[in-house]
């Protein structure tokens, strides 16, 4: 009896480990879902740059969430019968930012910058994947250390070492 | 425990918390919220710095603000500032939680349940600016209109002042706790009396190698302190001449005084007959290496040393080593500090301990007593003043009797830093409306019509010429670090909205269109100035600059030699220090004292100052009495034992700290603390306004509050109430946190 017990509880763990981790995946790489259905690819069709409304990545770590204001730059007059931008102008008249949520999460002990990485000519698609492409934007790698590495590795000596160094990304 | 743990149950809750943890991540989700209109200049994620001017107390020092995604995270001071080059002071770091502060009021209010009633109903300022307009309009009279402010920003004050001009109403009375425990309306007549100008000196702490300060408590509170504070350090690590030395005069040990290398603890009140000996003693046995006292002589001719050793109660001995060793520093300095103010004869004591450095020719010379040069900051010099201290009582009687219909309070807490025996909580009430700046609810907003709330410090724009200034020409400029938080309006951009929905003389005389416009306008006479420590092409190159330093001060240092009047032609004047309470009855001084944290009060709401140890005592939240061991012994009370504190006008139980840095019969309580109102941070410490305890007397000769001459008696009670204490002071042991 107790046994048996023991054994289900083992089996209860291990599942319950599974299930977290194929979770964990699932989430990472899945859709989360955002207050306004907002669709990249119109926007990248449309012909608008990444840069355009996400302006800071050449300037500083991050590369930055448009303003309501930004998106109400066009949307005062484009679009302005879509439900979906009428949601938009819900929030510029209430004057509340829309609570976007984040799709390439990073936890808080990486530090990690934009800048270098457009810097040696990184450009968005290469770790975003062709967001220009998507109407519900999700994550298309598992952004963990060993897909850092992966690419940080590749680099010739003596950057190789400096990029490899823990204090690179966890200072 | 008293169930034990069964296998099972571990196993049950081991597997439980091995699926919480798996699962844990799968919860995880960030939101991220952009800005709805982003500030301009700013770069999410990277910080950038703007300089401004503190405000937690009216020093006027420079700060710089980082600011990360359009909010302020860190205060330190500015390192091109003249007057505290880069330091900064714990009240200056604290001002974030002013500005992030919960008890905050959002906007406009008005009390609907009537004045006292403290419920509140939000008005739009266009609603609440017509109330303004309407209130001022409909006054039968203009005389009918008083305003009381405390050391408000300048610009502010000069808008008041012209408003108030044009509405032939009467001039502001200014009055604030903080001016009146430094001494700052006394200093200024001291100033006029030495030197005929009511420009506060500069006391030239750096480059003075030996300093009597007579109850100035330089690094705490008392004028400009994180300026004497960078000079006490060039002092110390003599930049001229090996280390100086300081001697401080004054009751109880202050943490002034527990930095000098001598403590002399004086007789309260009778500092001004230890400078008066001091004095004598110098002249009479020609001391020092000024050559002839003659000139002096006449100052000291009444003057018995025997007589002033008694009634100071420091023996002849000292007073003639303390004598020989400031004539004979290279360059001493005595420095009349706010303790004295606070004496019915504070004035006299003044006056004999400024003669000091006539007596030792350091007026004027390098490490003495010399004025700030104004060049081209004239235009901007209308600054608040101190008004004596009957005038408050005079607007105190006149609202009594019916005679003010309209009261207009800003940057002042009457109601808390009066003391009550001046019945100015009955006075209020007998208003007919009461309007307030406050951006909180203090004790006096409490009792106001309507709350026209003002930006906080660092939400705001201006300018402030620092006084006492410094060794050069400064004016510290002000400006909005964020964007307010709430929809709160600066008082002088509501004192132009009044004026131009008045019209008339009001409008002709406060033209601006908006507070912006108004500063570039006021500053435009520094702009090509040959002195600044910047130039620019343009003026409005010069605004820009403007900002970016945080001000306009001159490049070199520039010193004005004051010039004296003929007090010297005359016997100082001596004056016995009188008490108010019988010494049979009530045998203890009553020394209040203004906390290195909390100042007068203010400071009180910010968690921060609350929590920041007494630097004497340790104390931490709280509030407490003083009493040497000796005094507590022949009580027979011990530390954290509450004890009655009853004077003639009132009476509060406190809890005791016993400090051997006081005399016997002297006891001191720190003020900042037993709010009423003022929020949940200042609300939360147990305790009554010690302000309550005091007499309304006055030095007759400053016409100034002698906050300091109130005699009072104690009772133990029986009861205790532990203090939070980061350290004892027993010698017991040196345990800190835990």
């Amino acid at each position: 009896m107790n046994r048996l017990w023991l054994f289900s509880f083992f089996i209860l763990s291990v599942v319950g480990v599974v299930v977290g981790i194929l979770m964990t995946r699932y989430q990472v790489l899945s859709a989360p879902e955002q207050p306004i259905a907002y669709s990249h690819k119109i926007h990248v069709e449309a012909g608008i740059q990444c840069l355009y409304c996400h302006s800071n990545p050449l300037r500083t770590d991050i590369a930055g969430i448009p303003s309501v204001k930004k998106c109400m730059g066009c949307h005062a007059v484009i679009a302005t019968d879509s439900p979906k931008v009428q949601e938009l102008s819900g929030y510029w008249e209430r004057q509340e930012p829309v609570p976007w949520v984040r799709v390439n999460p990073q936890p808080d002990f990486v530090y990690f910058s934009h800048q270098p990485h457009l810097g040696a000519g990184l450009n968005c698609e290469t770790c975003h994947g062709d967001v220009g492409r998507m109407t519900v934007t999700q994550s298309v790698v598992k952004m963990d250390m060993g897909w850092c590495l992966d690419c940080h590795l590749k680099e010739p000596q003596p950057k190789a070492t400096r990029l490899a160094d823990c204090l690179a990304c966890h200072k | 425990m008293s169930k034990k743990l069964t296998r099972r149950d571990f196993i049950k809750i081991t597997a439980g918390a091995t699926v919480a943890t798996g699962l844990a991540p799968a919860a995880r989700r960030v939101v991220i919220e952009p800005f709805v209109d982003p500030p301009e200049e700013t770069l999410p994620g990277q910080a950038t710095w703007y300089a401004s001017t503190c405000r937690q107390c009216p020093a006027g020092c420079g700060i710089v603000v980082r600011t990360i995604n359009g909010r302020a995270k860190k205060i330190e001071g500015n390192p091109l500032h003249p007057l505290n080059q880069g330091k900064l002071c714990a009240r200056g770091q604290a001002g974030l939680q002013v500005l992030y502060n919960p008890d905050r009021l959002r906007n406009a209010v008005r009390q609907s349940g009537g004045r006292g009633s403290r419920k509140y109903e939000p008005l739009y300022w266009t609603e609440a600016l017509d109330l303004l307009k309407e209130k001022v309009a409909s006054l039968s009279h203009p005389g009918r209109l008083a305003f009381l402010g405390g050391l408000m920003p300048d610009h502010v004050y000069q808008l008041t002042d012209r408003l108030l001009a044009a509405l032939g109403a009467a001039p502001a009375v200014i009055y604030d706790l903080h001016s009146t425990l430094e001494g700052r309306g006394p200093a200024q007549q001291l100033s006029q009396a030495f030197f005929g100008t009511g420009d506060l000196p500069v006391y030239d702490l750096a480059q003075s190698d030996a300093v009597f300060s007579f109850g100035a408590n330089l690094f705490e509170t008392w004028m400009s302190p994180v300026a004497q504070s960078v000079a006490f350090g060039s002092m110390r690590q003599g930049a001229l001449s090996g280390r100086g030395f300081i001697v401080q005069f004054e009751p109880r040990l202050s943490a002034t005084g527990a930095s000098a290398d001598e403590w002399v603890p004086v007789r309260p009140g009778a500092e001004g007959f230890v400078a008066l000996a001091i004095g004598r003693i110098i002249v009479e046995e020609r001391l020092g290496h000024v050559g002839s006292h003659r000139d002096h002589a006449v100052l000291y001719q009444n003057v018995d040393v025997g007589e002033m050793s008694a009634a100071s109660e420091v023996p002849v001995d000292t007073l003639r080593r303390l004598a020989k060793a400031f004539a004979d520093a290279d360059r001493a300095m005595a420095i009349p500090g706010g303790y004295l103010a606070g004496q019915q004869n504070g004035f006299a004591s003044m006056l004999a301990v400024q003669a000091l450095n006539l007596v030792v020719a350091q007026i004027g010379r390098q490490g003495g007593v010399f004025l700030s040069t104004p060049a081209p900051t004239v235009a901007l010099r209308n600054k608040p003043r101190v008004n004596p201290f009957s005038d408050v009582l005079n607007l105190i009687n006149r609202m009594n009797a019916g005679e003010v219909d309209l009261l207009i309070i800003h940057g002042t807490n009457p109601v808390y830093e009066l003391p009550a025996a001046t019945g100015f909580a009955e006075a209020i009430t007998r208003v007919p409306y009461v309007i307030s700046f406050s951006p909180f609810v203090d004790e006096t907003a409490v009792w106001a019509d309507l709350i026209l709330p003002d930006h906080t410090y660092l939400e705001s724009w201006g300018y402030q010429v620092p006084s006492p200034g410094t060794d050069r020409p400064v004016i510290s400029g002000q400006q909005p670090v964020v964007r307010p938080l709430y929809d709160t309006r600066s008082t002088a951009q509501v004192l132009i909205d009044l004026a131009a929905r008045l019209g008339g003389s009001a409008a002709e005389a406060i033209p601006w269109a908006g507070e912006e416009t108004y500063l570039q306008e006021m500053i435009t006479g520094l702009y090509g100035s040959s002195l600044g420590a910047f130039d620019a092409r343009t003026s409005a190159g010069f605004w820009t600059l403007w900002r970016q330093y945080g001000g306009w001060w001159s490049e070199k240092e520039i010193r004005r030699e004051p010039e004296i009047t003929d007090i010297v032609q005359k016997p100082l004047p001596m004056s016995a220090p009188q008490y108010f309470g019988d010494p049979e009855e009530y045998p203890f001084h009553l020394h209040l004292y203004s906390s290195i944290a909390l100042t007068d009060g203010r400071g009180a709401n910010q968690p921060w100052l609350q929590e920041t140890p007494d630097p004497m005592t340790t104390v931490q939240w709280g509030m407490w009495v003083e009493l040497n061991p000796q005094t507590a012994e022949s009580l027979g009370v011990g530390d954290d034992d509450i004890v009655l504190v009853e004077s003639p006008y009132s009476a509060l139980e406190v809890s005791v700290v016993i400090y051997p840095g006081i005399r016997p019969d002297v006891v001191a309580i720190p003020i900042g603390q037993g709010h009423q109102d003022y929020g949940r941070f200042a609300q939360a410490v147990t305790g009554s306004n010690p302000l309550g305890l005091l007499a309304p007397v006055t030095d007759p000769d400053a016409d100034s509050l002698a906050w300091g001459a109130t005699r009072v008696r104690l009772l133990p009670t029986g009861r205790k109430k532990k203090l939070a204490r980061l350290e004892s002071l027993d010698g017991q042991g040196r345990e800190s946190i835990g």
